[in-house]
Order: C-alpha cells, then sequence, then structure tokens
C-alpha cells in the first residue's frame, strides 16, 4: 500500500520534469489572507499614546506612500510643519478659542520634591544670603535676639513633611542672615526673615508700669505653689488684714506669719505700711509666700528704688515650682515600687 | 666705553656727601629710618594728590595724616560707624579695584552659573577644561560604554570627548523641543553641590527642580505622593488664568514631559518608573553607570560639580531657546503644545469671552465698512465695556432682587 504510493508519487515527479508548464486559471483575488487576517498582529501591552502632535494632509492617500524627509539637524525652525497652528480664525467659538490655549502646569518649580514651599524657601534663602554675604557681620551672640520658628511651626504653617535636617540645614543660613550688621541689614531682607519668626517675639510684651492710685493704694498681685495673692498698701502705722483677719488669726505658724510680712521687714518698712490682702488656694506655706511676693510688688510701686534689696532678701522672683506629677509605674512623682525578688 | 661708565659712576659717586653715605652703614641711629619714612608719607600724599584730581571730584579719597591718627585713634573709631567704614570700602574698591596688572582669561568658579554656556559654546577645550573626560577606575567600567572609551590612562578610563560633545548637543536638542512643544522638563540632581546647578538650569529652561531625594512612586504613584502640591493654569503666553481652581483640586497630578538625571547612579528608581510610564530621560553617564537605564545618555564625568555645572548650564540654556521660541510664536497666536483636556471655563470667564468676542465682531463689521479710525474704534471698545459692566450690574440686581 505505502509502496503503491511512493511509486505512484516518482512516476508523477518524472512526469512532472518533462512536460511542460500545465494551464492555470488566473486569480481573480490577489493574496487574500490581506484582507482575512486582522491588520494588527502585535499587541501592545501598554496603553497607546496618541501622537501630541498630529498633521493632516487630506491629499495624502495611502497609495502614494514616500519616504521620510532626511533630518536636517542645522535647519532652525525644524519641525514646524508638523506643530499644529491654531489660529484665531473662528471668533463666534471664543470660548473653545480659550480652553485650546490652556494647559495645566505646576504652580511651583520644586513640584516634583513634593514638598514646594520648603524647597522654594531654601533657595530663597540662599539666595539672599549670598547677595549679602560681603556685607559685615556681628557675632551671633550681639545679633539681635530673635525666637524663630521650630519645625513643628514650620511644618503646620507650609502643611509639608519636612525633614528636621533639612529645616535646620535651612534655619543655619537664616541665622547667618540675622548676623548681618544691623545698621547696613537690607530692608528686604529683614522682611524675609519674619517668615522664619515666631508670631510673638521676646521683649514684645512690656508690663504695663503700676501706679498709686487716687486713695493713696498700691496693689501687687503674687503666686506660689497652688495660691495666689493681692495687696494694696497704703502709708500708714503697719496695719496687717489678710482676708479681713489679722496676721496672727490668719496664720498658725510664726514662720508664715513673717514670710507674709517679709518684703515689708526686710526693707524695714513694716511700720510705714498699712497692708490689706486676699489670698486664696493652696495651702497655709503657699498662701503666705504668694503674699510676700505680692507685698513686694506693690512695695516696688510705693518705692521702686527698693528692687535692689528687696531682690537680696528674695522677694521678687517667683518661685516657679510646683507639685510634680504622679507617674504610672511610680508609688509618687519618682517613687519607685520596692523591688521584690521573683 | 667701559672707562668712560666707571668714570661718571665715580663722579656721582664724589658729588654725594661721602661722610653720610659710609653713616648709613656705621651708625646705629634712627633718624635716618624716619627720614625715609617721611618721605613715602610724601610720596603717599602726592600720589593722593594725583589721584584725586583724576579721580571725580564728589568722593575724592580721604587722605591720611599721620599725626592726627596717631594723637587720637579713638575718636576716629568712635565717630565713624561700621555703616560709613563700609561704604568708604566700597568707594575705595570701585577706584582702586582696577588698579593693576590685566589678569589673563582664568576660571571662575561663578561664571558657570551665572552665565552657562550655550549649547553653540561647547566646545572639547570647555570638556576638557571641566574634567569631563575623567571616568572611573578600569576595574569598575560597566562595559556598555566602550563606545564613549577613548583609552586608558594610568589605570583610568578616559572617556571620548568628542562623543561627550555630540551626546551632549543632541540631548540639548531634545531639552529644546520639548521646552519649545511646552512639555514639563524636570532636572534631577541629589548629590551635595549639585543644587545650586539644578536650579539655576531649570530657572533658564522653565522646568522644574529637583535636589533633594527622589521619593519613589511621585510618578506611579502620584496622586498619593504630588497630591497635595498645587498646580495652576496658565495660557498660551505663561500667563496665570485664575478661576479654575475647584477643576484643579480633583485632576490627575503631573508628570514630567522630559528627565534630565545628572546622577544616574543615585537615581534608579526615578529612572524605572520614567521607563514605565513612558518618559524620556536624560542621563550624565560616567564609565561604572549604564547606559540603558536612560533614553539619551551624556557620557561625562559625573563626580566633577563643574563638568555637572557645564552640562546643566548647557541644557538650561537649551530649554531657554525652547521657551523662548515658543512664547515668540505664542505671540502669533500659535499654540504648539496639545491643551489640557477636561477643563471648562469658569461662568465669570465665559461671559467676559462673550462680551469681547461681540467687541471684536463689531469691531470688524467696522473694518468691513472702512472705518479704521483708530479714536472711533476705541469709542466702541468703551460702550462695549461699558455694556459688559451694564449687564453684570442688572444681572446682580435680579439676583438681590
Amino acid at each position: 500500500m505505502v509502496r503503491g504510493e511512493l511509486s505512484r508519487s516518482i512516476w508523477s515527479a518524472t512526469e512532472g520534469l518533462f512536460s511542460g508548464a500545465r494551464p492555470q486559471c488566473t486569480r481573480t483575488m490577489r493574496l487574500p489572507y490581506r484582507s482575512l487576517q486582522p491588520a494588527a498582529r502585535f499587541i501592545s501591552t501598554t496603553p497607546s499614546r496618541s501622537a501630541e502632535i498630529t498633521s493632516e494632509n487630506p491629499e495624502l492617500t495611502p497609495d502614494s506612500f514616500t519616504a521620510a524627509p532626511e533630518f536636517e539637524f542645522d535647519m532652525e525652525g525644524e519641525g514646524e510643519s508638523e506643530v499644529k497652528v491654531m489660529r484665531n480664525v473662528d471668533k463666534g467659538k471664543s470660548n473653545n478659542q480659550l480652553l485650546r490655549t490652556l494647559r495645566v502646569v505646576p504652580a511651583s518649580r520644586s513640584y516634583f520634591s513634593a514638598k514646594p514651599t520648603f524647597n522654594d524657601d531654601f533657595i530663597h534663602v540662599s539666595a539672599l544670603l549670598r547677595s549679602v554675604a560681603t556685607l559685615p557681620t556681628i557675632p551671633n551672640s550681639e545679633a539681635p535676639r530673635v525666637a524663630w520658628k521650630t519645625v513643628d511651626q514650620y511644618r503646620i504653617m507650609t502643611n509639608e513633611p519636612v525633614k528636621t535636617q533639612r529645616f535646620h540645614r535651612m534655619m543655619h543660613l537664616v541665622k547667618r542672615l540675622n548676623c548681618v550688621h544691623p545698621s547696613l541689614m537690607p530692608e528686604h531682607v529683614r522682611t524675609a526673615m519674619r517668615r522664619f519668626m515666631k508670631d510673638s517675639q521676646p521683649g514684645d510684651i512690656v508690663p504695663v508700669p503700676q501706679v498709686v492710685d487716687e486713695w493713696g493704694r498700691a496693689r501687687g498681685v503674687g503666686r506660689r505653689k497652688t495660691s495666689s495673692a493681692v495687696v494694696w498698701l497704703v502709708e500708714g502705722e503697719g496695719e496687717v488684714l489678710v482676708n479681713g483677719k489679722s496676721l496672727s488669726q490668719f496664720f498658725g505658724r510664726l514662720h508664715h506669719r513673717e514670710s507674709a510680712v517679709w518684703a515689708l521687714k526686710a526693707t524695714q518698712r513694716l511700720d510705714k505700711y498699712n497692708m490689706f490682702g486676699l489670698v486664696q488656694g493652696g495651702g497655709s506655706t503657699g498662701q503666705a509666700e504668694a503674699l510676700t511676693l505680692a507685698v513686694a510688688k506693690a512695695l516696688m510701686v510705693h518705692e521702686p528704688a527698693l528692687k535692689p534689696a528687696l531682690r537680696r532678701a528674695g522677694c521678687v522672683t517667683r518661685d516657679p515650682r510646683k507639685v510634680e506629677r504622679k507617674k504610672t509605674g511610680h508609688i509618687k512623682a519618682r517613687k519607685m515600687p520596692t523591688w521584690v525578688k521573683r | 666705553m667701559i672707562i668712560r661708565h666707571a668714570a661718571r659712576a665715580g663722579r656721582r659717586a664724589l658729588a654725594q656727601n661721602p661722610s653720610q653715605l659710609w653713616r648709613r652703614f656705621l651708625s646705629t641711629q634712627t633718624d635716618s629710618f624716619e627720614t625715609s619714612a617721611e618721605n613715602s608719607f610724601k610720596q603717599l600724599h602726592s600720589l593722593e594728590g594725583q589721584f584725586n584730581a583724576t579721580a571725580p571730584i564728589q568722593d575724592a579719597v580721604p587722605s591720611f595724616d599721620p599725626e592726627t591718627a596717631t594723637s587720637n585713634p579713638l575718636s576716629a573709631q568712635v565717630t565713624e560707624s561700621v555703616a560709613e567704614q563700609y561704604h568708604r570700602f566700597k568707594q575705595q574698591q570701585a577706584h582702586i579695584g582696577k588698579i593693576g596688572s590685566d589678569i589673563s582669561p582664568h576660571y571662575q568658579p561663578h561664571t558657570l552659573l551665572n552665565n552657562p554656556p550655550a549649547p553653540a559654546d561647547v566646545t572639547l577645550e570647555l570638556l576638557l577644561a571641566s574634567e569631563a573626560h575623567q571616568g572611573h577606575a578600569t576595574s569598575l567600567w560597566n562595559p556598555a560604554n566602550a563606545r564613549y572609551i577613548h583609552g586608558i590612562r594610568q589605570g583610568v578610563h578616559i572617556i571620548s570627548l568628542e562623543a561627550t560633545a555630540a551626546h551632549l548637543r543632541r540631548a540639548a536638542k531634545v531639552v529644546k523641543e520639548v521646552a519649545k512643544r511646552g512639555g514639563l522638563v524636570l532636572f534631577v540632581g541629589t548629590r551635595e553641590g549639585q543644587d545650586r546647578a539644578v536650579a539655576r538650569a531649570s530657572e533658564l529652561a522653565k522646568g522644574y527642580h529637583l535636589f533633594e531625594r527622589w521619593i519613589p512612586g511621585s510618578i506611579t504613584n502620584g496622586q498619593q505622593i504630588l497630591g497635595k502640591c498645587l498646580t495652576k493654569v496658565v495660557n498660551e503666553k505663561d500667563e496665570e488664568i485664575p478661576g479654575f481652581e475647584e477643576q484643579l483640586y480633583d485632576r490627575p497630578v503631573l508628570r514630567p514631559d522630559l528627565v534630565v538625571c545628572l546622577n544616574p547612579l543615585e537615581n534608579y528608581v526615578l529612572l524605572h518608573e520614567c521607563a514605565l510610564n513612558n518618559i524620556p530621560t536624560i542621563g550624565v553617564i560616567d564609565t561604572n553607570a549604564d547606559p540603558t537605564w536612560v533614553t539619551y545618555p551624556i557620557p561625562a564625568n559625573d563626580d566633577s560639580l563643574r563638568c555637572i555645572q557645564v552640562i546643566a548650564g548647557v541644557l538650561g540654556r537649551a530649554g531657554e531657546a525652547g521657551q523662548k521660541e515658543r512664547l515668540t510664536l505664542a505671540e502669533n497666536g500659535q499654540v504648539t503644545y496639545r491643551p489640557a483636556e477636561n477643563l471648562q471655563l469658569p461662568e465669570a470667564l465665559q461671559d467676559k469671552e462673550k462680551a469681547v468676542a461681540a467687541v471684536e465682531e463689531d469691531s470688524e463689521l467696522n473694518l468691513d465698512k472702512s472705518l479704521e479710525d483708530a479714536d472711533e474704534l476705541e469709542d466702541k471698545l468703551d460702550q462695549a465695556r461699558n455694556h459688559e459692566i451694564g449687564d453684570h450690574e442688572a444681572r446682580g440686581i435680579k439676583k438681590i432682587d
């Protein structure tokens, strides 16, 4: 069976060699597979991008394919024909006209750093420093005292996750700007530095000077621990009233009585002023020492020259100590539980 | 001849007082020194006099009087404040600064930043002077850079400056064309000291800069990272158009259209993200870097700040030229970029546009009737503006009603 096929095929092949061309019917359809198969055989995995610049030449039919023109690298206005030219011809559709010229761009040159405000600040400050770098300076200790913004305040202002190290690098430049000699400091530098200052500066709040009122009273307020005291001093014979009671009635301990009028005693004014005090809050020690401070302040209104003496007596400074809070894991503020083996 | 010379010298020696001559060497007194000092002061005074005569009169150099200076030096210091001293110093510098010999052209570091070279100024001499040819030790090389390497010197690869110049010019052309078509060009140089070059290049090219760390995902996960950063809407003349703030809030974040990376070795993530998003990149490729990381490599030394400044400057200048071309085309009413999609005109702007269109139509009609008087046209425009204002007012009243 197989041998018969082989011999037949060999026979037909030899016949074909000697015979001439066989008559063939002419093809009506040339290359049919082109129309049958899909045009695009390569599927792109990336999203297709439409050409940015499109040129529409209606006379260019698919029959007349020509090679692309040669690159001319020296030509100046090269590619201008590709550029889609939009002329303001149609004025009826002016809305679309305006929309066709708009594009969206970042507001800052530092957009891609994700901290545009901070980076713009940094560039601005370093440019400022370069412009004033040759001016005479004063040492940092003599420079005007400024409370600078902290990292957190700056972060809140800019609403950007600024790195601490980067921020301090910028503040180093700002502090160098502050060291420019004040008589030569340009005004724009001063305004630029204001951005990095805290809203309230040291020395901004000046206390109003107290005066003796029309009845000859001087008022003083003092605090200690959790007590606060108000004292009115008038010139007199040395009468003392605290919350409507005499000193011995109000304070049981001798020490407390002494410390309440210590400011008068230390300056030997005990018999020259009448004192009326109101005190509230805290215990007796706190109340007594709150009275000390209040009396001293009221006395300084009458006689400002006594301030050094009062300071030496320790009556001018507010004692800032308060009860320390208790912490978790401690018995008191600092006391730890006793160590038990196992 | 020699005899005559000797005789002349001898005569001169005899004419001088011999005792004075010898005393100078023998005596231990200091009076001769004082006289010489006086002479020098006199010379100084005469020089100053000459100088004041030639210089403009309003700021003559104050002469230095040694007697008053020594008598009360403290008072002089007290009377003259620091500001006065500084201004005096500046004045003197303006006068005296130019005196002296001319210095032959030399390298001044700030010139590369203040006045960077344009692509046309790129020469092999400039590149050689800025050490663009220095590669890395041969053991560190990436063989893909073989075609950019000229040879080996003392165990270090030397980059072919011809290749550098050619690639730099090609990259400059790319930057220029992208800038001309309104693309966002991002300059990245995150190494220490590259910040000024990067900022300057972006300033020239009206592009964007990055001199800190590239935050990974700024392109692939942009909405999370750049979502808070502000954008704006500009027209073809780069003027900001207000009123789109609410629409901008919902838009996707922007991506660069071209990234110029001055230190590709440290910014692999950035280049990878760009490659994923079909954003072309230009990079300075040293002999140890992989040139396939970037689209348009510039074989050069990325460790030299001077070389980086040259390259950044050239690309910045190219961008500047592209922006200039774009703006001149915009002046002629041609828009070279694809406008932003899905933008709606705010109502306030729409009314204005309509009014302007109406005015323009009116003026065109007038022109057709051969009324080309400029004054009349202006009157018409004024009228139209008044109409507009009137319309607005009428609308406001309606709203109130």
